[in-house]
């Protein structure tokens, strides 16, 4: 029992973080119709721009880390992610969209994933990096972990669970309440008309590609002490942020959010539980979520996805 | 004996007969480049560089193949390098723990990944490109992720070492493989050219730029695509399954998302629109990186570093200048200019098409409609239509916008299926099975005029309904070219051309369709359709946009179907062009029949003048 809380727990605060990227996933896709396929890497590229200023490239211990400069950091990264990202809509996107490429966006949006990558690599030249924490979570419980009979549970988790929900709360704020957001649902629901009665698309949209990326990069950043990453870790959380949209259909933000945490809660619990009195064990962790939600698009595709009948 | 034997011998002598007529420059180019290149081993004596190009025609084998999916079939692939890693993974499993020898090896991965590639093709065939290669990107991941997770399969991290081995009672040196991989790719590039060609290659063109067009004339979308898709894993896997004896090992790294990635690249870079593309692309990538790594080299950086950066780079470069395909474009702009001399037709002035004899009365019914209802949600499309369309006789369906007429044709054509009613042909039940079921049965539908494939020429869009009816023109039996698929593709190319002539068309022929004008793009719709002999035709909107002289034409070239027996159901706004042609007009208002009988009695009905003209009578009552 105490093992299955463990698991929903740190399920849960993995998926929290799919969660939003997630919401990007889904944000972009309906305000253009487009796939990201640089979301995750711009992520990484968010967290390895915090880790330079925090850090540099050089290898760090957990604790050596003041609060002011991790401060200084945190806007750094947070800058980079949204430039960079504004910038792959106007530069990858864009120019795309409105030749009706699909090649095209597909293309660039890989090549700019790629560059990402390589750039990245091209400075942080090390197999994996831990990123200092400016929290003092090791001091709270046994050494950061909850004991519960035999389950470990770390106390980060709650709060990377915590950052994630207040992002995902603000975003929705954000979308429902200001003028900006009010803008992008116009233009969701129809872009040719929002542009008519005078919304600033272009600007708009770049915006949301920036924020999207900002908002999702900053859960990274707090969840990012909780293990090792390397170049691949901001790939990787694009993809399962990606399926997890797929899941539900490229939905609503809480419904992203939700298909988030469910495809970390199932990772874990895959890893961790015997899954229907079966127990899988960690290798399947990864593969068979992502396979099974492949399996859902095929037999019941999102809307939209299928070619249109005339 | 000594019989079959001739036969034999004189059907294969036809083969290469049609085979060298078929080639055009470009083919001799090509055949040229490959030749040349089989001589490179008897010129390169240093092992360690026939190594290296050897892989890289394996490679570019690899590319050539995803040229099928995504030139061909229009599916932008990115699990090309995971069908490459299944090959070489099973290739290396054969050889390791099959003891099977090099090519057989090599074969197993090509049958492995043809297999994923029909499961996967039959996942994404329906989808729109964007959300293929959204899938196959998660494909790629998982493929990559299970060969980390799973050890056993790939060596894990280490890698699956492959002994090196003999085939055939020949050492496979790095020059044997380097003569292996050359001609499999000018298997592979003859197998593009010939699904390229005729009425599959017109298919298939019609598929990517129009799908819905070209299931209206009975393009077969589902099995081409999964064809081309799965066709295009296999040579993927042939390649990945070879280059690992070459390699003498399997990494579970090389396999991952930047392979697909690199092949995206070197397809785009070359042109998708042809294999060879894909192979120059390939080398000339290939080059770029060789040259990064040098100049990376003289800055102190280690091999391999700047290669995803420069592909990154140079794929925004070429999406960025050519869009999709930088070769093709200036292939085309070179075609363009060679064909611009004297001999260059111009477009002869229209003349109304001679008349087929005297006009007969009507036939017997072909096609009826007995209740046809289809509702969306709570929104009524059609209710209870009943209609007979009899063979030489123009029926035209009016009403206003929204009124239920295209619901209907998408009924008649199959398009959509009933909610109740029924279809008879010719007294039968015919069952919804999809257009294409419709089109065989010979119920074919236009689209509205703009529907038109754009970039293929007229000759090729009627060729797509030519193609309709053929029995020995598909994929394998256009690959192995049987005596009887190259008298069909013969045949179906002289009746295209027929029917190009009898619409006013011929001298557009070799030309692209969206390089004629509006009104010659809007014959060239009927045209195709006509190709596909159907017995009932359904038209839409045919003279969306069009100028008087254009109705006048149409109204001729309708008439003209009608006189060979045909039954025509004519979706019509322009009430002039109904009043000339048509025997019987039906108006649908809001999904219901408001009226029908002859174009006289209807246009006299108060009830239709109302609708049509509005009624100002009850708006002015209810104003009061």
């Amino acid at each position: 029992m105490s093992l299955a809380f463990q698991v929903l727990v740190t399920g849960s605060a993995a998926g929290a973080v799919y969660g939003l990227v997630a919401i990007g996933h889904s944000l972009i896709y309906r305000l253009t119709g487009i796939v990201h396929f640089a979301f995750g890497d711009l992520v990484g590229l968010g967290v390895f721009a915090t880790l330079l200023v925090a850090a540099g490239t050089e290898p760090v211990s957990q604790t050596s880390l003041g609060g002011g400069r991790f401060a200084a950091a945190l806007v750094a990264g947070l800058v980079v992610c949204v430039v960079a990202g504004a910038g792959s809509y106007l530069y990858a996107v864009e120019p795309y969209v409105e030749r009706r490429s699909t090649i095209g966006w597909v293309a660039a949006t890989l090549a700019v994933a790629f560059a990402i990558k390589a750039a990245i690599g091209l400075v942080f030249v090390r197999s994996s990096y831990v990123f200092p924490d400016p929290l003092p979570f090791r001091r709270l419980g046994e050494d950061g972990f909850l004991s519960l009979g035999e389950a470990q549970i770390p106390i980060r988790a709650f709060f990377v669970l915590a950052v994630a929900l207040a992002l995902a709360a603000a975003a929705s704020t954000t979308l429902d309440r200001t003028r900006f957001g009010r803008g992008l649902q116009a233009i969701a629901a129809d872009a040719d008309g929002a542009r008519v009665v005078g919304v600033p698309a272009t600007r708009l949209v770049a915006a949301a590609f920036g924020l999207a990326g900002g908002i999702a990069a900053l859960a990274a950043v707090a969840a990012a002490p909780s293990g090792p990453f390397d170049v691949d870790t901001g790939v990787l959380l694009g993809l399962k942020g990606l399926v997890a949209a797929l899941l539900v259909r490229f939905g609503s933000l809480w419904q992203a959010f939700g298909a988030g945490i469910g495809l970390g809660v199932a990772e874990a619990a895959i890893a961790g539980l015997p899954v229907f009195g079966v127990e899988l064990g960690a290798e399947y962790r990864e593969v068979l979520p992502l396979a099974l939600v492949l399996c859902f698009v095929a037999m019941r595709p999102p809307r939209g996805a299928l070619e249109e009948q005339e | 004996m000594t019989r079959a034997l001739m036969r034999t011998a004189i059907a294969v002598s036809d083969a290469v007969r049609d085979a060298r007529r078929a080639f055009g420059v470009q083919g001799r180019v090509v055949a040229a480049l490959l030749a040349l290149g089989a001589l490179v081993p008897v010129f390169v004596r240093d092992t360690l560089v026939l190594d290296g190009l050897a892989a890289t025609l394996y490679l570019a084998l690899a590319a050539s193949g995803l040229a099928f999916a995504v030139g061909l079939a229009g599916m932008p692939s990115l699990a090309q390098g995971a069908f490459v890693g299944i090959g070489a993974v099973c290739g290396a499993q054969l050889r390791v723990h099959g003891d099977l020898d090099p090519l057989l090896a090599g074969l197993g991965g090509a049958g492995a990944a043809l297999l994923a590639g029909a499961v996967v093709g039959a996942g994404v065939f329906r989808l729109r490109p964007a959300f293929v290669a959204v899938c196959t990107w998660v494909v790629s991941w998982v493929f990559l992720l299970a060969l980390l997770a799973f050890p056993d399969l790939a060596g894990g991290a280490r890698g699956l070492v492959v002994p090196s081995g003999a085939a055939l009672g020949v050492e496979l040196t790095p020059a044997v493989h380097f003569e292996l991989a050359l001609g499999l790719i000018g298997l592979a590039l003859l197998a593009f050219a010939a699904l390229a060609r005729g009425t599959l290659g017109a298919g298939f063109a019609a598929l990517r730029q129009q799908p819905a067009a070209a299931g209206a004339l009975g393009v077969p979308a589902p099995s081409l695509r999964l064809a081309a898709f799965a066709l295009s894993a296999a040579i993927g896997g042939l390649a990945g399954g070879l280059d690992v004896q070459l390699a003498g090992i399997a990494d579970p790294g090389d396999y991952d998302a930047f392979l697909s990635f690199t092949l995206l690249v070197a397809v785009l870079l070359g042109g998708a629109r042809t294999a060879s593309g894909a192979v120059v692309g390939t080398f000339v990538f290939a080059a770029i990186l060789w040259l990064a790594d040098r100049l990376g080299a003289l800055g102190g950086l280690a091999t391999g570093r700047l290669d995803t950066l420069v592909a990154a780079v140079l794929l925004l470069y070429v999406v960025a200048v050519g869009g999709e395909d930088v070769v093709d474009s200036s292939r085309r702009w070179v075609i363009d200019r060679l064909r611009s001399g004297p001999a260059r037709l111009e477009r002869p002035g229209f003349s109304t098409p001679p008349q087929g004899g005297p006009r007969r009365g009507p036939g017997p019914t072909l096609l009826s409609a007995r209740g046809l209802t289809k509702r969306f949600g709570e929104v009524v499309g059609l209710e209870d239509l009943s209609l007979d369309l009899a063979a030489g006789t123009v029926t035209a369906l009016i009403g206003p916008n929204g009124s239920g007429k295209t619901t209907a044709l998408r009924l008649l054509s199959g398009t959509l299926a009933p909610d109740s009613g029924t279809l008879l042909l010719h007294g039968k039940p015919l069952p919804h099975g999809g257009t294409r079921t419709h089109a065989l049965a010979g119920v074919v539908r236009t689209l509205q005029p703009t529907a038109v494939f754009g970039s293929s020429t007229a000759l090729e869009n009627v060729l797509v309904g030519a193609g309709l009816r053929r029995r020995d023109g598909g994929v394998l039996r256009t690959l192995v070219s049987t005596p009887r698929a190259r008298a069909g593709a013969r045949a179906a190319a002289g009746s295209a051309r027929d029917v190009l002539e009898r619409f006013g068309l011929g001298w557009a022929a070799e030309r692209r369709a969206a390089e004629l004008p509006a009104s010659d793009q809007r014959l060239l719709m009927i045209a195709a359709a006509a190709a596909a002999s159907p017995r009932v035709l359904l038209v839409d909107e045919p003279s969306a946009g069009a100028t008087h002289e254009d109705v006048r034409r149409l109204v001729s070239i309708l008439g003209k179907l009608r006189d060979e027996g045909l039954a025509l159901l004519v979706v019509e706004h322009n009430l002039r062009l109904v009043r000339d042609i048509a025997d019987r007009v039906i108006v649908l208002e809001a999904g219901r029949v408001l009226a029908a009988g002859g174009p006289a009695e209807v246009a006299a009905n108060p009830e239709v003048r109302a609708a049509y003209l509005g009624r100002r009578h009850d708006l002015v009552r209810e104003s009061r």
